[in-house]
């Protein structure tokens, strides 16, 4: 199975799905399906093949390549599952809504475009791949139509911004040594200057830094992932964001090199301790405003941003056990975040599209399958033992602690305990307290959302049980960067400074589950009352105005409301203000009397001739 | 200086300055001018500057039209036919711009009422 | 050579100038017979130019065609050389020409439908003669014949804003204009002769000083023409005002034929040889100040035509800079403007008419009422702004790539900031295309599409735009040659004079 071959499937069966739509959505839903889950076949056979590069194609005189690394695989494998799983979703979740077509379009043509961007061998198909992952992103985004479109802009914006700095970090590697093959050009810049080489981080450091929302340049994720399609921002947050780790794998430990880049800058301005503490504010700040949304989507958005600050904190800190924890950390993240959006999805698809959480709750009895994938999902994103996310955050605390970085641990745990505080929201908003009266009727999400959800959740479990199986791959991504592989088994992780062991974990845990059901068992039977039945003491209350779940955390939302206003987005908006008001200054150099005009002309044969006379220019 | 330099001076640059006068002038018109009308007498008058300073590139002094039907005159004295064919492509250009801007101000002033350059400003920014 | 076969081994360039020339005369009698045969002409001419200049192409990648007129040898005599630039720009022409001339049929309705058709064909034999001529009062001509029948055109509807626009358009060009007869007038004065390569020998040996003032008077002249900061004012005006059709040919030929004969006299006369700091700063300013203006416009025509201002700011960074590659990128990028603004002047010419304003806003929910056009305007801004697949990628690629390859800290920041202007074009292209896409119309939604004549240059803009923005390979050889023909002076010379 060659890599041409798949990407030509994802391509072209993303316009072939297009065109079936044209014909009948039945058999465009069916092949949109078909087609993501051949990819994950495929992906799948590819298993071991490492190695491999194929040239596909020459542009410009450069030739373009096609190579597979474990990190490219793993990566692929993610992408493609969770695209597919996303799509399988949508069958429902899209159904009776406008432009479905378009919609199916742009969901496999993101995912082909990623799967493109993780096997590119070279950087100018890295660079293509990631362009179209970009206007098709934007597209998708702003489907939504309304408030959309703003955030749309917001992404492109700063979309664009990324990819151009990421075009001259290119051009400029192209320019000194001839050649745009990643691989090649690993054995080259090792011999690099370390300024230039610092260039190079920069720049591509921006560009991936923005696509994996690191603060401060962060602004765009909140707004994207709440107005885009909900099965797309699960895509969205799962995987597209995190092209941004693997972007920064790419360049800090295979163009650069694990050596070159650990060793840039001197004693605290070392360049992977400042990443470092980017992460770690990552981490902090936008898990507390996550707190304060009341939007379920842009709440999950926020922590979206926080989980990469974790991954950024592995990877950067640049042992193996921190970049098991980054790289695990990328994957976990992916599930149950796809699952948490797809939860949500499911409910606003029973709803109507509603997001705010003030004025939902008790979704409980109705909709199961949902509770169970949110209640996995968050139990991942706050890292609870037996689920994945548990594994990763282990991986990364202790790395950090082993190295004696105390305060970066601390600051990881902080924003530990704001996830636990938010999600706790989430979760109670949405699924528990009572019911409102408009949603007595709501019906369970139809089967193709449960399917996925279904899956997500075994995931969580089966990766934070067995964190051998993918940890397996992940000592291979680690060996290839030139790290220690580390001593992984089934259960865990053996190493001289302790060992994790999701075994006794798994015992000590069921232990405790089988006491409390024994304690609860022997107790007094509990009393179940109705989920519309708000209890005031006998007050009467005002049918259907009553609701817990108003003003969560109220209290604390005052006090830490002031600070936690996001300066960043505040300062960019004003950015496009003043940018705003240049370009209408700048316009009113044409003025439309024509005397200017001809003044400019006379000025302009006037300026060269002076020049000429004062430096020669000719 | 003497006289016979300042003769000489005098029978080869003048129509420079002539010609570099009127562009100039035609110039300078365009540029303070605020009527239509005034800004293409301007752009006419620098035309003619230019095709006055076209000729002269190719005139000799006291020199003869170059036409070699007498075998008596040389071709050296003969004035450079070369301008007089560009300037008169040249004129023809100019009329034709002319023609058009004298058009275009009366399409002009029928829209605005005005030939006030500096009220006919709705195309700008 | 033969000195006046009419067919070599391709069709004779002389007839890419004359054929067109001659229905442009001839139009006014064929429009005594019918005035429907009329605006089929330019579709007829053009499409046996576009095969003449494709016919030409293996030849001219070997050996410059050069063809005396009347058989007087240079440089005593009118020359035409058709080397790989001028065959390149002829194709583009001719390409361009054709497929706004179909586009016109359906489009032009209104007015003296007639003289519309001479003056098309009068402005692009103005285009086609100046960029095969050798001869520099030629081109003055040449230019002329462009610019008048430009400055007519954008009056045509003899609406308040096309009037004003051309007599803005007018005044501005024919001071250039002057400035530029000036210039040719003094080089004639210093070394009598008007041959390009004649000049170009003698140049090279001459004093840098004296030869500066005709060139500083060529460059502001052409420059205006070539809408250089700040000689550009008139291109808004008049883009914005000419009809949709004009616009293409004005922002895709027009300024373009302008800026090669910058080029061509920069490079082929003046030897200029090393690359130009004043016109790599003059690039980025003209690309700045053109996306900035572009930014805050809410008249679509007005803005695509600022975003030219912009592209031609990238085109005089790209030669300005002087290598192979860059002047390669340059011509390349050309290339992809005409496509890609050409392309986008159409679709918005339609999309005008439906809804009937040249506000933004009032094109929202386009994308439902007129899908096809929607979408060709979707992939024209895309490539204006570079995005892969589409042919404004590679172009920008190359010249990017050219810029950095100068390897210093100065050229980076230059490239940087020319991104920059990028960034700012991205975000009010995407800004339209959300309006088109994402906006829902409040008007009526029936689908409306553009007519079927209007929609196959379109069509075949957009096929062309896709397939050399996957396989720039098409193009690369030939803009490869014409670059070294524009850098090579010599050649030039030799190839002319013998």
């Amino acid at each position: 199975m060659s890599l041409e071959l798949l990407l030509a499937a994802a391509f072209g069966g993303s316009l072939l799905t297009y065109l079936l739509g044209k014909i009948s959505s039945g058999l465009r839903d069916g092949f949109a399906v078909f087609v993501s889950v051949i990819l994950v076949a495929m992906i799948a056979g590819l298993y071991g093949k490492i190695g491999a590069v194929t040239s596909y194609y020459h542009f410009m005189g450069l030739e373009l390549t096609l190579r597979i690394s474990p990190l490219s695989w793993f990566f692929a494998m993610a992408v493609s599952t969770l695209g597919a799983l996303s799509v399988i979703f949508s069958l429902s979740y899209m159904r009776d809504r406008e432009r479905t077509d378009f919609y199916y379009l742009m969901m496999l043509l993101i995912n082909a475009s990623m799967l493109g961007i993780v096997f590119s061998g070279d950087l100018v198909s890295f660079f293509i791949f990631w362009e179209m992952m970009s206007w098709s992103t934007f597209l998708l985004i702003s489907y939504n139509r309304g408030s959309a479109l703003a955030a749309g802009m917001k992404y492109i914006v700063f979309s664009i911004i990324g990819s151009m700095a990421m075009l001259i970090g290119m051009l400029s590697l192209y320019a000194v040594y001839q050649t745009v093959n990643i691989y090649m050009l690993s054995n080259l810049v090792s011999s690099a200057s370390p300024g230039y080489l610092l260039f190079l981080l920069i720049v591509f450091g921006t560009a991936f830094a923005i696509k994996n929302a690191i603060m401060p340049l962060h602004t765009w994720l909140p707004d994207a992932y709440a107005e885009a399609p909900s099965p797309f921002t699960a895509v969205l947050s799962g995987m597209l964001t995190r092209m941004g780790v693997y972007g920064f794998l790419m360049i800090m430990y295979v163009i650069i090199g694990s050596v070159q880049t650990l060793n840039m800058g001197y004693g605290l301005l070392k360049f992977n301790y400042i990443l470092a503490w980017l992460g770690a504010v990552t981490i902090v700040i936008p898990t507390f405003i996550a707190m304060l949304q009341n939007d379920a989507k842009k709440l999950l958005a926020w922590h979206g941003i926080g989980q990469g600050g974790y991954m950024v904190l592995g990877i950067a800190y640049g042992t193996n056990l921190g970049l098991a924890g980054g790289i695990f950390h990328t994957l976990n993240h992916a599930i149950y975040i796809v699952l948490l959006f797809m939860s949500v999805a499911a409910v606003q698809y029973r709803t109507g599209g509603e997001r705010d959480l003030n004025s939902m709750g008790g979704l409980i009895k109705k909709m199961p399958i949902a509770f169970i994938g949110a209640l996995f999902g968050i139990s991942g994103l706050i890292g609870l033992p037996l689920t994945n996310g548990f594994v990763s955050k282990w991986l990364i605390y202790k790395t950090l602690i082993l190295n004696g970085s105390p305060f970066l641990a601390f600051t990881a745990l902080i924003g530990t305990w704001g996830t636990i505080l938010s999600v706790y929201k989430f979760l109670h908003n949405l699924f528990l307290g009572q019911l409102p009266e408009k949603y007595k009727d709501i019906k369970k999400s139809p089967v193709n959302m449960q399917i996925p959800i279904v899956i997500l959740s075994l995931t969580i479990l089966l990766f934070g049980i067995l964190p051998g199986l993918p940890l397996k791959v992940i000592n291979s991504i680690i060996a290839s960067f030139g790290f220690k592989s580390l001593n992984v088994t089934l259960w865990g992780i053996v190493s001289e400074t302790g060992s994790l062991n999701t075994i006794n974990l798994f015992a000590a845990i069921l232990t405790g589950c089988v006491i409390i059901w024994l304690i609860l068992k022997t107790g007094p039977k509990s009393v179940s009352a109705s989920q519309e039945n708000t209890y005031a003491a006998g007050a009467s209350i005002p049918e259907g105005k009553y609701h817990y779940t108003v003003d969560f955390y109220n209290p604390f939302y005052r006090m830490i409301k002031p600070y936690l206003k996001d300066f960043m987005d505040i300062f960019y908006f004003k950015l496009a203000g003043w940018t705003q008001t240049l370009c209408n200054i700048v316009r009113k150099t044409y003025t439309g009397y024509v005397g200017h005009y001809v003044t400019y002309i006379v000025l302009f044969l006037a300026v060269l001739i002076f020049m000429q006379l004062k430096w020669s220019l000719w | 200086m003497d006289i016979q330099g300042v003769i000489h001076f005098m029978q080869n640059y003048t129509y420079y300055i002539g010609a570099f006068g009127l562009i100039f002038i035609g110039l300078f018109i365009m540029l303070v001018k605020r009527n239509l009308i005034k800004v293409i007498l301007g752009l006419s008058i620098l035309e003619t500057g230019v095709n006055l300073f076209l000729v002269s590139v190719g005139y000799i002094s006291k020199g003869t039209a170059p036409i070699f039907s007498n075998a008596s005159i040389e071709g050296k004295s003969m004035v450079d036919p070369v301008p007089q064919a560009l300037v008169l492509t040249a004129i023809v250009i100019g009329v034709a711009v002319l023609a058009l801007a004298l058009s275009l101000a009366v399409r002009l002033y029928q829209h605005y009422g005005t030939l006030d350059l500096r009220q006919i400003r709705e195309q700008r920014w | 050579m033969n000195d006046f076969g009419l067919f070599l081994n391709g069709i004779n360039p002389v007839l890419f100038i004359v054929v067109p020339l001659g229905f442009a005369f001839g139009i006014p009698l064929l429009g005594m017979i019918s005035k429907k045969i009329v605006k089929w002409v330019p579709v007829f001419v053009y499409s046996f130019v576009l095969v003449g200049a494709l016919s030409n192409i293996p030849d001219v990648l070997d050996k410059p065609i050069i063809i005396q007129i009347g058989g007087f040898v240079p440089p005593f005599g009118i020359n035409l050389v058709a080397g790989p630039v001028g065959i390149l720009f002829s194709a583009l022409i001719a390409f361009a020409g054709l497929m706004v001339s179909i586009y016109a049929v359906v489009y032009i309705k209104e007015g003296p439908e007639v003289r519309y058709h001479i003056l098309y064909l009068l402005l692009l034999t103005g285009a086609m003669g100046v960029v095969l001529t050798g001869d520099i009062f030629n081109l003055f001509v040449f230019f002329e014949i462009l610019c008048i029948s430009s400055y007519t055109l954008v009056g045509y509807f003899g609406n308040k804003s096309g009037i004003e626009s051309a007599v803005k358009y007018l005044i501005q060009g024919a001071i250039g204009s002057s400035l530029l007869l000036i210039g040719i007038g003094l080089l004639y004065g210093l070394f009598g002769t008007l041959n390009m390569a004649d000049l170009a020998r003698q140049i090279s040996s001459a004093d840098p000083v004296t030869v500066f003032i005709p060139m500083a008077l060529m460059i502001t002249g052409l420059g205006v023409e070539a809408a250089l900061f700040p000689l550009n004012a008139w291109l808004p005006d008049a883009h914005s005002s000419a009809p949709s059709s004009i616009s293409a040919i004005l922002s895709g030929i027009a300024i373009e034929v302008g800026l090669y004969a910058v080029i061509r006299i920069l490079f082929t006369i003046f030897g200029i040889s090393d690359f130009i700091m004043f016109f790599v700063f003059l690039g980025v300013l003209t690309l700045l100040i053109g996306e900035m203006c572009a930014f805050s416009q809410n008249n679509i025509k007005r803005m695509l035509a600022y975003s030219s201002i912009g592209q031609i700011g990238l085109m005089v960074f790209a030669f300005a800079i002087a290598t192979s590659h860059a002047v390669a990128g340059g011509l390349f990028q050309m290339i992809s403007h005409t496509l890609g603004k050409g392309l986008l002047f159409m679709a918005a010419g339609y999309m005008i008419i439906r809804s009937g304003s040249m506000k933004t806003a009032s094109f929202e929910g386009m994308g439902k009422r007129m899908p096809l056009t929607c979408v060709a305007f979707t992939i024209g801004a895309f490539s204006i702004v570079g995005l892969p697949p589409f042919i404004g990628f590679p172009s920008k690629f190359l010249i990017i790539q050219s810029a950095l390859a100068k390897g210093t800290v100065l050229f980076t920041i230059l490239t940087g900031l020319v991104l920059m202007g990028t960034v700012i074009e991205g975000a009010y292209f995407f800004r339209i295309v959300q309006v088109i896409y994402f906006k829902k119309g409040n008007g009526d939604s029936e689908r409306n599409e553009a007519p079927i004549a209007a929609l196959i240059p379109m069509f075949l803009f957009t096929a062309v735009i896709i397939i050399i923005g996957i396989y720039p390979k098409f193009v690369l050889g030939i803009l490869d040659s014409a670059a070294s023909e524009l850098l090579n002076q010599i050649d030039y010379i030799r190839s002319v004079l013998g």
